[in-house]
């Protein structure tokens, strides 16, 4: 299998403070790769320096073949970018902006024009070629982004959370978009950041978790699901706060991460949460408790991510 | 076979930016109207404000001496009063009481016959208002002359008139403004799509659309300073037009108006670079804000466009000596006003070219290409 990206020990440093810290990991052809983290995780840093708009300060990394520091023209003819801030210019049609975006890579004449026909009806913008970019909605914005960044058809796609802010029918759209793309032409790699599990899960063929610069796992969404001690989350509501006495009894049953989220309820995992949350169940009605609900629900990667940092996503 | 695709690439990359640039600045109908409406009312306020000839100035005559010679004084400050229109004259009976006035704002003059005026003395004292220099200067020189014809009247020997030609037909301030005001307009437009525009891309995060392509940086460089230079020129030549339409001026050759294209073409080139590379880091519009009027005055006032730069002041020529608007200004000004060849421009053109040269390379040394 060719490598699209291999990044060794990449490090960017602002002064003192680490952004990214000796960040390893490697993407295959046709791959599609998730960086999950919190903000500040070093995620878009991380892209930057793979795109050649930071220069790392050690480490080096290569986008198919070419290295980032010493080769940029090759790497930016290699990749497409989706980053952060609206690269689109507002004041131009959808069609111009790509066709802005086609001549900045070499395309000209009817290859262009045909090349911005099947882009913009790839992400189902073909009937708004004519308007103002201004004039999109939010969703439509991203999609255009997206349409832009993989008109010259780029080995590589970078995407630095493309659904930020979106509403979910925009972000199921997106993610679509991006499954279609990705069938389309099966030697497209695509490195996505994201600080929703949800999109990871559902888009990426493996994720690495980012904290604080550091990759702290990588792996596809099911090992590390799988990789954890703890299979399901149970969630128990009782009519009143459980004594420590039973809980150390519900522990014993296999229970681990013991939450109190409020008084006369209890959160854990257990590897087998189905049969450990019946036991615990039966055993609090037992000690004379009135059990108001039990909830199993199957391990995500936000219990991934706080398995591997002690804290949930949304505190980091 | 791998030169010709570089070129391609810088060729299309050039005309992405250029096309941008001129899409987005069409989308923006205020701009437009600043930049190209700012240079024609600035030429019609300021050329007609001092344009105008002066008139109707109130001045106070007090003929204290009451003989022939006084009577014939007055009699000459009325023919200016009907005839140019240049005099409101104040008969007041006395001294003290014109000077009251004259501090009071009533009048910009006070014109004294004395007791026993005559040729060999007294004279007519004039006491004017010289905070306002304009009027200070043309009612004392009037009023000089009146006396001078009115004590040399039946003198034997006058002398002999001087000659006075004028090489060019006659020009008046609002047509001699003109050439300024393109320049004006292509200072304005290349600001708004060149400093402005560039400012607002870092801002926004439009220019890592830019960043992130192959196109190399010198072509980066140099698609905006073409961008912004276009623009600029185009303001500039729908500004020189309106001026050929309106003003007065003669109606120059085709070589003329081809080389007065050229020179603002190049000048837009020139100013586009001088934003560029001003802002070639910034990355708030705050700073252009703070910038414009230091570079307006620094740029627009130094070329002579209002004043000759051989009046300046060694510093002020300096700066004067590497403005880019003083040589388009004295091409304009050459080809236009004073009807010559295109050659005369050849040496503003050399340095507006090597100007943008060096504009352009040390942009590209300072040019940072990355977030």
């Amino acid at each position: 299998m060719t490598l699209s990206i291999e990044a060794e020990n990449l490090t960017k440093r602002f002064g003192t403070f680490v952004a990214d810290d000796a960040v390893s990991f490697a993407v295959q052809a046709g791959e599609t790769y998730g960086i999950l983290g919190p903000n500040g995780a070093g995620k878009t840093t991380l892209i930057r320096m793979l795109t050649t708009l930071l220069p790392p300060t050690s480490g080096r990394a290569r986008i198919r073949g070419h290295d980032v520091v010493s080769d940029k023209t090759a790497v930016r003819a290699a990749i497409g970018t989706v980053s952060q801030a609206v690269t689109t210019d507002e004041n131009l049609t959808v069609r111009e902006n790509l066709s802005v975006q086609g001549k900045m890579y070499g395309l000209w004449g009817r290859f262009l024009s045909g090349r911005i026909e099947r882009g913009l009806k790839d992400v189902g913008l073909w009937d708004r070629r004519h308007q103002v970019a201004r004039e999109l909605s939010g969703g439509m914005r991203r999609r255009l982004e997206i349409a832009r960044g993989v008109l010259h058809s780029p080995q590589v796609l970078f995407l630095d959370e493309p659904t930020a802010g979106l509403d979910p029918q925009s972000r199921h759209a997106i993610w679509s978009m991006l499954e279609e793309m990705t069938e389309t032409d099966p030697d497209l790699s695509v490195v996505l950041t994201t600080h929703a599990m949800d999109e990871a899960d559902h888009l990426c063929d493996r994720v690495a978790i980012m904290d604080r610069g550091r990759v702290l796992c990588e792996d596809s969404p099911e090992n590390l699901k799988r990789g954890l001690a703890t299979g399901e989350r149970v969630e128990i509501g009782t009519d009143r706060e459980i004594a420590p006495a039973d809980r150390d009894a519900i522990v014993a049953l296999g229970a681990v991460n013991w939450q109190s989220p409020v008084a006369a309820a209890a959160q854990f995992e257990a590897r087998h949460g189905e049969a450990v949350g019946r036991r615990a169940a039966q055993l609090l009605e037992e000690k004379g408790y009135r059990v108001l609900h039990l909830t199993i629900a199957p391990v995500t990667l936000e219990d991934v991510f706080f398995s591997y940092t002690g804290h949930a996503l949304r505190e980091a | 076979m791998k030169a010709a695709r570089g070129l391609k690439l810088a060729a299309l990359g050039i005309l992405a930016i250029c096309q941008r640039s001129y899409v987005t600045l069409w989308r923006q109908p205020v701009l437009i109207v600043s930049t190209m409406l700012f240079p024609v009312v600035y030429l019609l306020i300021l050329g007609n404000s001092l344009n105008r000839q002066l008139r109707a100035l109130p001045i106070a005559i007090v003929d204290e001496a009451g003989n022939a010679l006084a009577a014939e004084c007055v009699r000459g400050a009325m023919a200016l009063e009907s005839g140019r229109d240049l005099l409101r004259i104040m008969p007041v009976a006395d001294r003290e009481e014109a000077l009251r006035g004259l501090h009071r704002g009533r009048f910009r003059a006070v014109w004294v016959l004395p007791f026993g005026l005559s040729r060999q003395g007294p004279a007519p004292s004039f006491i004017g208002d010289n905070t306002d220099r304009f009027s200070f200067d043309t009612l004392a020189d009037s009023l000089r002359e009146i006396w001078d014809n009115a004590a040399s009247a039946g003198a034997q020997a006058r002398a002999a008139p001087a000659v006075r030609l004028e090489a060019y037909p006659y020009l008046d301030y609002l047509t001699y403004l003109a050439p300024a005001v393109v320049c004006l307009a292509i200072f304005m437009g290349s600001m708004v799509s060149g400093g402005l525009q560039v400012i607002e891309d870092r801002m926004y995060g439009y220019h890592e659309g830019y960043l992130v392509t192959p196109i190399s940086t010198g072509t980066l460089v140099a698609g905006h300073i073409l961008a912004g230079s276009l623009v600029a020129a185009f303001a500039g030549d729908v500004v020189l037009v309106t001026i050929l339409v309106l003003a007065p001026i003669p109606a120059p050759g085709t070589a003329a108006v081809l080389s007065a294209l050229l020179t603002i073409f190049l000048t837009s080139l020139a100013i586009a670079s001088v934003w560029f590379l001003l802002f070639a880091r910034a990355r708030r519009a705050s700073v252009l804000r703070g910038m414009f009027g230091i570079i307006n005055a620094l740029l627009f006032f130094p070329s002579g466009a209002l004043y000759p730069v051989e009046s300046y002041p060694g510093w002020l020529r300096a700066i004067s000596d590497v403005d880019p608007l003083t040589y388009g200004l004295r091409a304009l000004r050459d080809v236009l006003l004073r009807g010559g060849e295109p050659s005369v421009c050849y040496a503003p053109w050399l340095f507006l070219l090597t100007f943008t040269l060096v504009c352009g390379i040390l942009t590209r040394v300072l040019f940072r290409r990355e977030i």
